[in-house]
């Protein structure tokens, strides 16, 4: 195996067109399937020294964050973190002290993760990414981006360049929640994130997303259609919940069966309803 | 590959294959055997080291990825003979029981007490949350963190210090 530090996107885009090229930003997740032989490159191109891939700015537009930004840079940017709440719970959640030094948040999206947290922030808030070093610069949705378990659109000689975010709403009320093993370093069993805004009581926008529940971090629209214009009540919050489990498609696996993936899910939605809708939680 | 970083304050070059992980460099090649292999997959922290003073899991990074970087290994901590007052900490409240994980804590600790010098526990946990014991437990471990930051504070001045003319180079 060869190893090349490129430091421009130019001299990213011919090592790519190599045979067997891989990139490799922070290493967290590809490191530990190159150990399990789950992925054996003949080229590693590492682009963590590209600078424009790292650049993040923000402005009343919205935000775009260059795909080799590290997780911890993120965190360290406040602008970023104060406009963008959900995102920045969502990043606080992932890895460990250790893990947020190196991952990036374009090596967590190309990795592909059903479980990837980060997906869930950036589908509520309709991420786009854009993708360069093919014939020509593309942006698409995240939502088309992510195809299934370590699938995405990138095409061969292609590589995620930046994420951008449309400007945020000021009265978005944000949830994330994960349930899993252990507070750092786990895989989510199944995790909801999710921004509401309110005018007069009535939920007037609504984002979920749901990880670890489809073969993508998925956008729950149907609980969406289901809650926006209502004001919240005992009845919404069941039916919510109800349509949620509907809409996830889970696997069972060593972490959980598929049917408490859903109740999970569907959990996760109501308790969003009633923190945000002013309810007292759920008696148990 | 040729790869030259700086190790505990003192310059290295070593030849290492593209695949070499920075940890088997560390440990076969410079023979600093403080710093652990665990798990090998990130979840552990045994193998923690600074890398330009952040601490980063050195079994999820290639060797050529440390090239030009400063990195500190456990070894970096103390001076001479004179342990790091993180590495009092531990020892006098019993923090350490097979030592294995021990490396870890210090450095992880080490780099949460110079960002912020007076955390809360729950910043102490947060700061821990990539590494584990599998022998000892937790709260003693706390309380080694809440000595050390104690007494690194206490160590602390409480305003800068004036230099005093007749000590600074400039004036001899």
């Amino acid at each position: 195996m060869d190893y090349i530090r490129v430091t421009s996107e130019d001299e990213l885009a011919t090592a790519l067109r190599r045979d067997g090229a891989v990139l490799l930003a922070g290493g967290t997740d590809l490191m530990v399937k190159m150990r399990g032989w789950a992925i054996r490159p003949s080229l590693l191109v590492d682009i963590s020294r590209v600078d424009s891939l790292r650049r993040v700015s923000t402005s009343s537009d919205g935000a775009v964050i260059g795909s080799a930004a590290r997780v911890a840079d993120l965190l360290a940017n406040s602008t970023l973190c104060v406009r963008y709440p959900l995102l920045a719970a969502v990043l606080r959640s992932l890895g460990s002290v250790q893990i947020r030094n190196r991952a990036t948040l374009g090596g967590n999206l190309a990795n592909a993760s059903p479980a990837a947290d980060s997906a869930l922030a950036l589908l509520a808030y309709d991420a786009r990414v854009s993708l360069a070093g093919g014939a020509a610069e593309r942006t698409l949705p995240l939502a088309e981006f992510l195809q299934g378990p370590r699938r995405t659109a990138l095409q061969h000689g292609e590589y995620l360049r930046a994420i951008d975010l449309p400007a945020p709403r000021a009265d978005w009320i944000p949830f994330f929640h994960k349930v899993g093993r252990r507070r750092a370093l786990t895989i989510a069993i199944a995790s909801v994130a999710g921004l509401l805004a309110f005018r007069d009581g009535d939920i007037v926008d609504a984002r979920l997303a749901a990880g670890s529940v489809a073969p993508t971090p998925l956008r729950l629209h149907s609980v969406e259609q289901l809650v926006v214009g209502r004001h919240v009540d005992d009845a919404l919050v069941a039916t919510a919940a109800a349509t949620a489990t509907r809409a996830v498609a889970p696997i069972a696996d060593v972490r959980a069966t598929a049917s408490y993936r859903r109740e999970v899910a569907g959990e996760l939605v109501a308790r969003f309803l009633r923190e945000a809708g002013g309810l007292a939680p759920a008696s148990l | 590959m040729n790869i030259r970083f700086r190790l505990n304050g003192r310059e290295v070059e070593i030849e290492a294959g593209a695949d070499a992980r920075l940890l088997d460099v560390l440990r076969e090649d410079l023979h600093l055997t403080g710093t652990k292999e665990g798990c090998g997959e990130g979840e552990c922290g045994a193998c923690t080291v600074l890398l330009d003073g952040q601490p980063v899991n050195s079994c999820l990074l290639l060797a050529p990825q440390a090239d030009g970087c400063d990195v500190v290994t456990i070894e970096g901590l103390a001076e001479g003979a004179h342990l790091h007052p993180i590495q009092e900490a531990f020892v006098e409240e019993g923090a350490v029981q097979c030592g294995f994980c021990t490396p870890g804590f210090i450095l992880a600790t080490y780099s949460l007490l110079r960002a912020n010098p007076e955390p809360t526990d729950e910043e102490i946990l947060t700061a821990l949350e990539g590494n584990l014991c599998r022998c000892t437990g937790y709260s003693r471990i706390l309380a080694a963190v809440r000595l050390a930051a104690a007494r690194l504070l206490a160590q602390r001045p409480a305003a800068p210090q004036p230099v005093a003319a007749a000590e600074t180079p400039e004036a001899e």
